[in-house]
């Protein structure tokens, strides 16, 4: 077997233990624990709030917006890591990528600010 | 000048009708009078510019092109573009540019319905510059562009100015045509890429179709030649047309007006004949020989089937759709005896047919005029009521059932003659028995123009139309446009050496490149050469 | 931690920037990048400048391309993965080109309907961003990264009548599938990867295309990369978004996603056959051989059906996406005629077809549809405009002297090149075909030229400037193509193969 198949042969062990140790685990727990069903321990959330309406619900179109903006600053911040651990090497060339890179993001950024999607109304 | 004519003149006879259609389309369409006028000067030119040509050609050598124009087009594809004329494309080339003239006068005051001069004009300029380019061009690309250039005006024609099912027939003729062409280009470019020289093995990588003829299919193997061929054979098989592709004929002439039944009949279905003995013969002479029995085969079947049809018809137009069958069926069968006799006669019968049938159709259209209808029981008594028209549809009728002393004989009888003896290697039983049915088939010809004669131009006038007042005798635009082709029709059955002279050399020298002509044919070759005052 | 992950990377070496290569897509982030400041400062009141500024960003682009081009000389980047050629350039001037046109025709339709107008050529230019991009990549990572770039914005485009049901429909439909696709090629170009260790094109070359069987894992990256083209290219069995996605989208963009995203398509498969798997043709060219007998087979049946008129030219689309493909079936046995040919019929059809577009738009500025039976005596009350569509309908059916003649030339020449068996049966695939096609195109011709108007109504329509100016550009273009083939010819004398040893 070649070095490059094993050593995906290791993720695959791994991720059989790990699939094993779930099964394992919650086959035991089924085992050990009183079955006693009653209806409010099948409804969503056990917090205490009756649950209300279709399971369907809207939520505000903003939350999405928001997300979208959050997930977009993360990439940002993926790229940012490795390149401030680099940024001895990268020297002055680096500094000016990272520059342009940022400028675009924060076009968008500026964009969203001015058509009031920062705005909660 | 000489200069000139010699290198552009091919060039300013194809393109003129063109510039004048250029011109056309600047100018506004209320104002007709401009556009008949220029639409018609254009053409002359043209008429002119060919008599120039043909005065200059050099008739010792017709044999060889002359007034070779060869200039770079395109250089990716090694196409150029080259345009000649020898013996073999002069008669058509001169077919062309006197025939357009006349049917600009003749639209004069027949523009037919729904009007708009402008456009229809144009569609015909162009068409004469697809055609005569067609018979000119010696490079297969530029052939095949103006092969093509053709469809699209005649379409349109058909389609914008044509009677109550035209958008059927139209559709039908496009597609038809179109079929056969794609295949026949596909047939183009193998030749282009499978062509070597004898000599050397090289390949040649050419479009020139003289460079082609002169290898004459060296280096391809048999099965490839048959293919390519049988591409070709469809695509100028279709549009001459042969049976049992002629379905589209019929209902084009029928639904076309009167000047597209015209040039459809005159010049386009030469396109296809022409094809044959420019290009799909002389280039794979092997393929032909192979060919040969079953392009004679249909061509027979055409012949008889084309005069049954005609017997079977009500309407005139329909009926001398047929008939264009049949006569096309002679012509095949001249061109598939492969000898030089044979097609000396086909290239007779193309002219003849062109100049014949193209009159019917204007008789024809002249009679719908007129009457209204072309339902030949319907008709009757025209030489009481119209004698001119009468008298020229009987002479012309005559022509077509192939009267000796008229064009359409020398159309037909060689082209029977010459299957006697077809050329080397071709079953000689099989064309003397396509001989014979060729034979009864010119005894039906005489039978359904003489029935088209007797039930149209004799007897009483019917009563439907005994006191129409629309019923007049010929026109003066009418003459002009009619008294040219009635001339040459007689002038060309008393003298028919005035075309062969010119189409033979040629036809020997296209033969001679490929056939190794056989011992009994040369005889008929030379029996041609006397016989018709070579 | 950080330190030790900074031990053991290699030093850092400054990749070589080629400005000049690279010119023509940093002109075009520029403006892009300008589009969407406009709206940042001025907001509603940038409305009228913005389409001005997109179309003066796609000339600008035009001038690096050009210098590029008068240079000549091949350029190369970041160790292969981004080249300048001759035939980058050519597809990266038809992609500006495109969208230039593109814009004229948007600029009315979008101007005078409820759109946002700012964000609609920011969108365009990005996307255009991408194709010139893909032009030059020759790297599974930049082909993927610049097939992301011109896609996501594409999908937006066609949602663009937001109101309109339709066009929620169109988008829908082309982002599912688009996605889709994106993910069959990723998951092809992992096992390319994963066969030979590089992303690089050229690399991938050496690792696979020795003697012998192929491994199963390349055959399997090949097939799932190629229908993942086949996808954006619309190529049957993959071609059912088209339809739906032309009809409901905005007409401009369906002109765009029909011309530009699709040749686009096409520039990636070719780089990816012609660096990445030449020498595979064992692998590819059946694939691409029944992937082009298919769409052109059933693009034409289906649309002779068509009563829109959107969607028939969706189907023929689709038809025409296999004449393209034709040549590729053949492109191992004569590589530089099958990639001349693609090449040539997608500089043609981008004239042809963006013209058939135009005319659409123009026409509906009246009848407010597509429907075919509206263009019945369409000669009446706009002659220009019948002219016109009959040039470009007949030019795409393939009748001399109109461009589509020397496209289908360039086919047909192609596959007879090749001189096999499955070259001679495609050729007659393509013969056929053009007839099938043929029908629909002159049924049209003849409802234009032949039909009364419905109602009678002749009442003429008002064409705007920028529409008549893109419809003179593109007929004039499909003329001269088809009168001077050799400028065509000329320019499409290409080759892909230079970086390719052997």
């Amino acid at each position: 077997m070649s070095d490059f198949l094993r050593s995906y042969l290791t993720v695959a062990i791994f991720g059989l233990v790990g699939f094993a140790l779930v099964g394992a685990f919650l086959g035991l727990g089924r085992l050990l624990r009183p079955d006693k069903p009653n209806l409010a321990k099948t409804e969503a959330y056990e917090s205490g709030v009756d649950p209300t309406g279709d399971m369907w619900s809207q939520s505000n179109i903003r939350y999405y917006i928001f997300a979208l903006l959050f997930v977009m600053f993360d990439v940002e911040a993926v790229f940012i890591f490795p390149w401030a651990a680099r940024l001895e090497a990268y020297e002055i060339f680096g500094l000016i990528e990272m520059a342009i890179f940022i400028f675009i993001l924060l076009l968008g950024l500026l964009y969203a600010w001015r058509k009031g999607v920062l705005k909660w109304v | 000048m000489t200069d000139f004519l010699n290198d552009w003149g091919l060039t300013a006879i194809t393109f003129v009708p063109l510039a004048g259609a250029l011109v056309m389309m600047l100018i506004p369409r209320d104002n007709e009078g401009a556009h008949k006028q220029i639409s018609l000067g254009a053409s002359l030119l043209a008429l002119a510019l060919g008599v120039v040509l043909l005065f200059d050609f050099d008739y010792g050598s017709a044999g060889s092109l002359q007034f070779v124009t060869d200039e770079k087009w395109i250089e990716v594809i090694n196409s150029r573009y080259i345009l000649g004329l020898d013996g073999m494309s002069l008669p058509l080339m001169a077919l062309t540019v006197l025939v357009m003239p006349l049917v600009f006068i003749y639209s004069w005051n027949h523009i037919p319905e729904p009007g708009n001069g402008k456009a229809f004009l144009i569609l015909m300029l162009i068409l004469e510059t697809g055609m005569i380019g067609t018979f000119v061009a010696q490079d297969l690309i530029l052939f095949f562009v103006f092969f093509e250039v053709v469809l699209l005006p005649m379409f349109f024609m058909i389609a914008v100015w044509g009677g109550p099912n035209r958008r059927y027939a139209s559709l039908k003729f496009f597609l038809f045509t179109l079929f056969g062409s794609a295949l026949m280009l596909l047939g183009f470019l193998a030749l282009f890429f499978l062509s070597k020289d004898p000599a050397t093995g090289e390949l040649l990588r050419t479009f020139d179709m003289r460079a082609l003829t002169d290898v004459a299919g060296a280096g391809i193997v048999r099965s490839s030649q048959l293919l390519i061929f049988g591409g070709m054979f469809l695509g100028f098989g279709i549009k001459v047309p042969l049976f049992p592709f002629h379905t589209w004929l019929p209902d084009a002439h029928t639904e076309a007006p009167t000047q597209g039944s015209v040039i459809l009949a005159a010049i386009l279905l030469k396109l296809g004949t022409y094809g044959f003995i420019r290009i799909a013969i002389p280039m794979l002479p092997e393929a032909a020989e192979a060919w040969a029995p079953w392009i004679g085969l249909l061509a027979v079947i055409g012949i008889i089937y084309g005069a049954l049809g005609c017997l079977a018809q009500t309407d005139m137009k329909r009926l001398i759709a047929f008939s264009s069958v049949a006569h096309m069926g002679f012509v095949m069968l001249g061109i598939a005896t492969l000898t030089d006799f044979g097609i000396n006669a086909a290239i007779f019968g193309m002219v003849a047919h062109g100049l014949i049938t193209g009159m019917l159709f204007f008789v024809a259209g002249s009679v719908k005029e007129r009457y209204h209808t072309l339902d030949i029981g319907r008709l009757g008594g025209m030489l009481i009521q119209a004698p001119r028209l009468g008298w020229i549809l009987g002479f012309i009728t005559m022509a077509s059932l192939g009267l000796p002393g008229l064009a359409g004989f020398w159309g037909e009888f060689p082209a029977i003659l010459a299957a006697y003896q077809p050329a080397n290697g071709i079953p000689v039983e099989t064309f003397r028995t396509y001989m014979v049915i060729a034979a009864v088939g010119t005894v039906l010809a005489a039978g359904y123009l003489l029935w088209l004669l007797q039930r149209t131009a004799m007897g009483e006038p019917s009563e439907e139309f005994a006191d129409d007042p629309n019923i007049t005798d010929v026109s003066r635009i009418e003459w002009i446009a009619w008294t040219p082709m009635l001339a040459l029709i007689l002038v060309f059955g008393v003298a028919p050496g005035l075309i062969f002279e010119i189409t033979d050399p040629a036809v020997v020298e296209s033969l001679n490149n490929c056939l190794q002509l056989p011992a009994g044919c040369e005889g008929v070759a030379e029996a041609t050469q006397a016989a018709f005052g070579g | 931690m950080l330190a030790l992950l900074a031990q053991q990377v290699p030093d850092f070496v400054r990749p070589d920037i080629d400005w000049h290569a690279a010119a023509p897509e940093l002109t075009l982030l520029t403006f892009g990048a300008l589009v969407t400041m406009m709206d940042i400062v001025w907001l509603e009141k940038g409305r009228k400048l913005t389409s001005i500024v997109a179309s003066i960003g796609l000339l600008a682009t035009m001038v690096p391309i050009i210098t590029l081009a008068v240079d000549g000389a091949d350029r190369s980047m970041f160790g292969g993965a981004f080249v300048v050629d001759d035939y980058a350039l050519i597809m990266k001037a038809v992609f500006i080109l495109t969208g230039y046109v593109v814009i004229l025709l948007s600029t009315n339709y979008i101007a005078e309907g409820d759109y946002w107008e700012n964000e609609y050529y920011g969108l365009l230019l990005s996307s255009i961003l991408g194709m010139i991009l893909m032009a030059s990549a020759r790297d599974l990572i930049t082909i993927f990264v610049a097939l992301e770039l011109l896609s996501i914005p594409a999908y937006m485009l066609a949602t663009w009548r937001k109101r309109d049901l339709k066009s929620n429909e169109a988008g829908m439909k082309y982002y599912l599938m688009g996605v889709f696709a994106s993910a069959i090629m990723l998951y092809g170009m992992s096992l390319l990867y994963g066969g030979s260790g590089s992303t690089l094109l050229t690399d991938i070359n050496e690792s696979i295309s020795g003697p012998g069987d192929p491994s199963a894992v390349v055959v399997l990256g090949i097939i799932f990369v190629i229908v993942g083209f086949a996808f954006k290219v619309s190529a049957v069995p993959f071609h059912t978004w088209a339809p739906d996605t032309y009809e409901g989208a905005p007409t401009p963009i369906t002109a765009f996603l029909s011309v530009a995203s699709k040749a686009a398509g096409f520039v990636a498969l070719m780089n990816m056959l012609f660096v990445g798997f030449f020498g595979r043709d064992d692998v590819y060219e059946p694939v691409i051989w029944i992937l082009a007998a298919l769409s052109m087979t059933v693009g034409n049946l289906i649309a002779l059906r068509q009563t829109n008129m959107v969607r028939l030219l969706a189907y023929s689309g689709v038809a025409q996406a296999g004449y393209m493909l034709a040549p590729l079936a053949v492109a191992g046995d004569v590589p530089d005629s099958a990639l001349a040919a693609t090449v040539g019929y997608l500089v043609i059809y981008a004239a042809m077809n963006l013209g058939a577009f135009a005319v659409v738009i123009a026409v509906a500025r009246k009848t407010r549809t597509a429907e075919i039976d509206d263009y019945r005596g369409l000669f009446h009350w706009a002659p220009g405009l019948t002219v016109a569509m009959t040039v470009f309908l007949f030019a795409l059916a393939g009748i001399p002297p109109l461009g589509g003649w020397w496209a289908k030339f360039r086919i047909m020449g192609a596959v007879i090149e090749a001189n096999t068996a499955a070259g001679v049966v495609m050729g007659i695939f393509v013969a056929v075909n053009s007839v099938i096609a043929l029908y629909y195109y002159a049924r049209i011709g003849v409802k234009m030229w032949a039909e009364p108007a419905p109602d009678d109504d002749t009442a003429p329509v008002r064409v705007p400037v920028s529409l008549t100016s893109a419809l003179v550009l593109t007929a004039a273009a499909t003329i001269a193509f088809g009168v001077l083939p050799g400028l065509v010819g000329e320019v499409t004398k290409v080759s892909l193969l230079a970086g390719v040893g052997g």
